[in-house]
C-alpha cells in the first residue's frame, strides 16, 4: 500500500491494558479499531492474563480486580475490534494521511496503516543498580507479579522484596497466595513517611481510606504469616555468587532468599511516543510522561495518548484517560458530536482526577529519593546490557558529557534494551534533566527483530 | 591577546587529531566545540578502515576513478598512519586491521574489480584478485553468490566512537583546551589574524587567532559563511545497524563492489552494517538542512541494506538487529575530501568533506604540518584551492 491509499484502519490502539480498553468501549460503533498488545490476551499487566488453556480457581480476588475484570470481559465481547496479541510495535511513522505501524509477531513483520493511533503502552518498573542486581533470581515486584498472575508461578522458593513502594505488599500478598514463600518485606523508608504523608493529604487520605486499609490489612495478613515487615531499611547489595543467594539491608542484616524482587516506582514506556516525535516531559521518579491536551491528543496530528504512557497514576486514571481519548477519537472522526462528548466526558473526567489526587498521594509516599546512589561502589553495573559501571560512568561525567555523549563514550544504553533499564539512573547521575539535550536520542527498531524477519516481510 | 596560535572549530576527529599534532609541534592550540566531542559523523560512523578505492568512485565513470586513484597515495599513508596509532593512543581504540574484502558477485563486477585492483596495485597498494573459494576461506559464512573479490591485508576497523576522545585526552595532555557548547557565531580579519565570537552558556565571547582551522564536518560550509567563503561541501545522511553482540562471526571488513555495503564485526561483538544508504536530512525553520537534528531514517534504505548484507553473509539474517541510527557527513562536488589552505582568506584552513575516519588522523598530522608552514605536498590534490573559481568574488580582506 503507498501512503495515499485509504489507511487499513480508523484507530490503531497499542496496549490492552485498561487506558486501550476504555478507549475501545467509549467509541461508537462504526470505526474499525486495532488493538495490538504484546501479552497473548488483553488485560495489561494489571490483569496479566493466563493462557486461554489454564483454568485458574480464583484468579485475582478482590473488589479492586472486579471492575477491572468487568472492563475486559466486555472489551473482549467488542465485535469492532481485531485483536493482534503477542504484537510488538517496532516503530510507527507519519504517513499520508495517518501512521504507518511497523508490527512484528516474533515469527514476521508486517506494516499496518492507521487514521490515528492511540500510545497505551502504560509503565514498567524502574531498574535500581546495587551490587549484585543483575544476578539469576534478582528481579523487579512487577516480574514476580507476571509470574504469579499469568502463569501462578512462585519464581523462586524464597522471595525477599525491597524497595520504597506499597506495591511491593501487593505483589508479596499475591505471591503468598500463590503458594510462593515472602522471605521478607523492606522498605526503605520510615514507617512514619507514610503517616506523615498521608497526613498532609488528608482529604485523599480519608476518601480513599478503604484502599489505604486495604494496603494494611495485606501487611497484617503477611505479619501474621510469619513475613517480617521492615521500614527503613533499604537495600544495599544482592549477594550470591552465580545467583541471588541473599538481599543485604542497609543495617548489614542479610535476609536468606533465593529470589529479590524490587519495587521502587515505575517508569512510564516512552520508546514509542520519542520514536513518533511526541512531546514527553520529565516524569517522576525518572522517564518521560507524554504531552497531551485534555482530550488526551498528543502533540502531532492523529496521535493521541493515555494511561501510564503520560505518568504513572493507577489502572483508575488510566482507564479514564482512556475513555476521554476514545471519546477525542469519535470527536475528531465525526461520529459524535462535541457537545455529547463532553457530556460523556464530565463523570469520567471527576473520576480521573479523584484517581489523580490518589497518585500523587501514592508518589509522594513511595518516593525513593535519589537514585542510584551516588556512593555505589565503582564495580556496580548500571547499564546491564553492555555491563557499563558507576565507575565507567563517573570517569564519562567527569569530561562533562551529556547523556548522549556519555552513551557514546562508555556504551551505557547501547544494548538490546535501547537504554529502558539505565538511561533514568545516568539523567539522575548527570544532575536531573533539566540540561540539553534530553536524554538518549530514540532509535529504530523500539523492541529487537530479526534481520531475517524484517526481510521477509510481505 | 590571547596567546593561542591556532583556534580549531571541531571537536571532531579531525579537529581533536590536528590540535594534538600541532600542540605536538610546540603550538599553542584550543578547540572551540558547538555540542560536545564526537558529536557529529565523527562518532557516528561505523568505523571501516577501507584503503581499497570506493565503490562511489568506480560508479561515476572512468574519469572519477582517474581523479580517485590519485587518493591512494594518501591511503598508503593512512596504513601506516594506523599501524602506529594503536600504540600511541592504547587499546581503547580498538584498531583490528586483519585484512578486508571488497566482494563481486556478477560477471561486470568482477571486471570492474579487476580494473581497480590493476589500478590499485600500479598506485603501490597491496590489494589482490582472491577467487570465491579464497574469499569464503578468509571469512567463512560468506555467500556462495560471491564470486570473486579484492583483497587488502590493511584493512579492518576500529571503535570511532573512542578514536576522537583519545585524540582529545592526547591533545589536553598537551595544553589544549577543548571548550564545549562554544559555538562560532562571527568571524572578522584582525590585523592580528581572525576574531571569532563564539555563543558559550555564559555569554557570548572573542577569541582572535592568527590561525583558524574549519575542521566542523557537515557544519563547516556555514561555518565558511562566516569568513565570507563558499567551502562546496554538501551534507549527506547516511544510515548505519548495528546487531545483537555475539560470538566471532566475520573476521575481515566486508564491503561490496556494486553495491552501497560496509559490514564488520566490531570487537564488542555487535555485527555493524552500512555502506552509504540515504537518509532524510529534516529541514529547520528557515527551510534548509538541519544539522543539529538527526536525519529520518528511510524504511526502504534500511531494507535495502539489510537485504544486500544478508544476502552476501546470509548469517546475519540470523541476528536480531537492536539500533539503527543515522548520521550526517558530507561530500564535496568532486566527491574527493577538502583539506588545505583557503586562498582566498590566508590564515584560514578547512579539513572536511568525508572518508574522515579512515584518512582522518592522516590528514591532522599532513595539515599541522602545513598550518605551521612547514613543506608539506602531499595534500595537494585535496586543496581548497581547485575550487578557488567559486570565492572568486569572495574572501576575507579588509583587516
Amino acid at each position: 500500500m503507498n501512503d495515499d491509499a485509504r489507511p487499513d484502519y480508523d484507530l490503531a490502539v497499542v496496549g490492552a491494558g485498561p487506558a486501550g480498553q476504555a478507549a475501545c468501549l467509549a467509541l461508537p460503533d462504526g470505526p474499525r479499531i486495532v488493538v495490538i498488545d504484546e501479552q497473548l490476551r488483553p488485560g495489561g499487566q494489571i490483569l496479566r492474563q493466563p493462557p486461554r488453556a489454564f483454568s485458574v480457581r480464583g484468579w485475582l480476588e478482590g473488589a479492586e480486580y472486579r471492575r477491572l475484570k468487568a472492563r475486559l470481559a466486555a472489551f473482549e465481547s467488542l465485535e469492532s475490534v481485531e485483536w493482534l496479541g503477542g504484537c510488538s510495535v517496532l516503530g510507527a511513522r507519519e504517513a499520508g494521511e495517518g501512521w504507518r505501524l511497523a508490527l512484528s509477531d516474533g515469527g514476521g513483520v508486517r506494516e499496518v496503516t492507521a487514521r490515528r493511533i492511540l500510545i497505551a503502552t502504560g509503565c514498567y518498573d524502574m531498574a535500581v543498580p546495587l551490587p549484585g542486581w543483575t544476578l539469576p533470581g534478582a528481579m523487579s515486584a512487577g516480574g514476580v507479579q507476571a509470574f504469579v498472575k499469568s502463569q501462578m508461578l512462585a519464581p523462586g522458593h524464597r522471595i525477599a522484596f525491597a524497595g520504597s513502594h506499597p506495591l511491593q505488599l501487593l505483589a508479596a500478598d499475591q505471591l503468598r497466595k500463590a503458594g510462593g514463600t515472602v522471605a521478607a518485606v523492606a522498605f526503605s523508608q520510615p514507617f512514619r513517611r507514610f503517616v506523615l504523608k498521608a497526613l498532609g493529604r488528608p482529604w485523599t487520605a480519608l476518601t480513599n481510606l478503604p484502599r489505604l486499609m486495604s494496603v494494611l490489612l495485606m501487611g497484617w495478613r503477611l505479619r501474621a504469616a510469619g513475613v517480617p515487615i521492615h521500614f527503613g531499611r533499604a537495600p544495599t547489595a544482592v549477594e550470591g555468587r552465580d545467583r541471588v543467594q541473599g538481599l543485604r539491608l542497609e543495617d548489614g542484616a542479610v535476609v536468606a532468599c533465593d529470589a529479590a524482587a524490587f519495587c521502587f516506582g515505575f517508569l512510564p514506556q516512552s520508546d514509542l511516543p520519542r520514536a513518533m516525535g511526541l512531546a514527553v516531559r520529565p516524569a517522576r521518579p525518572g522517564g518521560w510522561k507524554a504531552c497531551h491536551d485534555a482530550w488526551m491528543r498528543a502533540s502531532r496530528p492523529g496521535a493521541y495518548v493515555a494511561g501510564e504512557t503520560t505518568g504513572v497514576k493507577g489502572a483508575d486514571a488510566a482507564a479514564a484517560e482512556g475513555a476521554l481519548a476514545g471519546l477525542a477519537v469519535a470527536v475528531d472522526m465525526g461520529v459524535l458530536p462535541l457537545r455529547e462528548a463532553v457530556r460523556r466526558a464530565a463523570p469520567v473526567r471527576r473520576a480521573r482526577a479523584r484517581a489523580l489526587r490518589f497518585a500523587a498521594l501514592l508518589e509522594a509516599v513511595a518516593d525513593p529519593g535519589p537514585l542510584p546512589d551516588r556512593d555505589l561502589p565503582a564495580d556496580t553495573i548500571v547499564c546491564r546490557c553492555e555491563d557499563v559501571t558507576m565507575g565507567d560512568l563517573r570517569a564519562a561525567l567527569a569530561i562533562g558529557a551529556d547523556a548522549g555523549g556519555v552513551k557514546l563514550a562508555t556504551r551505557c544504553g547501547m544494548g538490546v534494551c535501547q537504554g529502558r533499564n539505565c538511561e533514568h539512573g545516568l539523567l539522575a547521575l548527570l544532575g536531573g534533566v533539566s540540561t540539553e539535550p534530553h536524554g538518549f536520542t530514540p532509535r529504530f527498531p523500539a523492541r529487537p527483530i530479526r534481520i531475517g524477519d524484517l526481510l521477509a516481510e510481505d | 591577546m590571547d596567546g593561542v596560535d591556532v583556534l580549531v572549530i571541531g571537536a571532531g576527529l579531525v579537529g581533536c587529531a590536528a590540535a594534538c599534532r600541532l600542540a605536538q609541534a610546540g603550538a599553542r592550540v584550543e578547540i572551540l566545540e558547538a555540542a560536545r566531542p564526537n558529536a557529529g559523523a565523527s562518532g557516528a560512523n561505523a568505523g571501516s578502515l577501507h584503503f581499497q578505492l570506493e565503490r562511489r568512485f568506480l560508479e561515476n565513470g572512468e574519469a572519477l576513478a582517474d581523479q580517485a586513484a590519485s587518493i591512494l597515495g594518501l591511503n598508503l599513508l593512512a596504513i601506516e598512519e594506523w599501524r602506529g596509532l594503536a600504540d600511541e593512543l592504547g587499546p581503547d581504540i580498538r584498531v583490528h586491521m586483519r585484512g578486508g574484502l571488497m566482494v563481486a558477485e556478477t560477471a561486470d563486477e568482477v571486471a570492474i574489480l579487476e580494473r581497480k585492483v590493476a589500478r590499485e596495485v600500479q598506485g603501490g597498494l597491496a590489494s589482490r584478485m582472491i577467487d570465491g573459494d579464497a574469499a569464503r576461506a578468509l571469512a567463512p559464512g560468506l555467500s556462495e553468490t560471491v564470486v570473486a573479490a579484492s583483497h587488502l591485508e590493511a584493512e579492518g576497523h576500529a571503535d570511532p566512537k573512542a578514536l576522537t576522545l583519545a585524540f582529545a585526552a592526547a591533545a589536553a595532555a598537551r595544553g589544549v583546551r577543548l571548550r564545549q557548547r562554544c559555538r562560532v557565531v562571527a568571524a572578522r580579519p584582525v590585523r592580528s589574524g581572525y576574531r571569532l565570537t563564539v555563543e558559550t552558556p555564559d555569554g557570548p565571547e572573542d577569541l582572535t587567532a592568527p590561525k583558524i582551522l574549519i575542521a566542523a564536518g557537515a557544519w563547516s560550509a556555514r561555518i565558511g559563511e562566516l569568513f565570507n567563503l563558499h567551502l562546496p561541501l554538501y551534507p549527506v545522511a547516511l544510515l548505519m545497524s548495528a546487531t545483537e553482540r555475539t560470538a566471532p562471526l566475520l573476521d575481515p571488513l566486508i564491503q561490496h563492489v556494486g553495491q552501497r555495503l560496509s559490514m564488520k564485526q566490531a570487537q564488542a561483538g555487535n555485527v555493524l552494517i552500512g555502506g552509504g544508504w540515504p537518509s532524510r536530512m529534516r529541514l529547520d525553520a528557515a527551510g534548509r538542512f538541519d544539522l543539529d537534528r538527526p536525519a529520518e531514517m528511510l524504511a526502504s534504505s534500511l531494507r535495502g541494506n539489510l537485504a544486500v548484507a544478508a544476502r552476501v553473509f546470509p548469517r546475519v539474517a540470523e541476528l536480531n538487529l537492536i539500533r539503527s541510527w543515522t548520521g550526517i557527513t558530507a561530500i564535496t562536488a568532486d566527491q574527493l575530501p577538502l583539506v588545505g589552505a583557503i586562498p582566498q582568506a590566508p590564515g584560514v584552513y578547512v579539513a572536511a568533506g568525508g572518508s574522515a575516519f579512515t584518512l582522518g588522523p592522516t590528514f591532522a598530522r599532513l595539515l599541522a604540518r602545513r598550518i605551521l608552514d612547514e613543506p608539506e605536498e602531499r595534500l595537494e590534490i585535496f586543496s581548497p584551492a581547485r575550487f578557488g573559481h567559486l570565492n572568486s568574488f569572495m574572501g576575507a580582506a579588509d583587516a
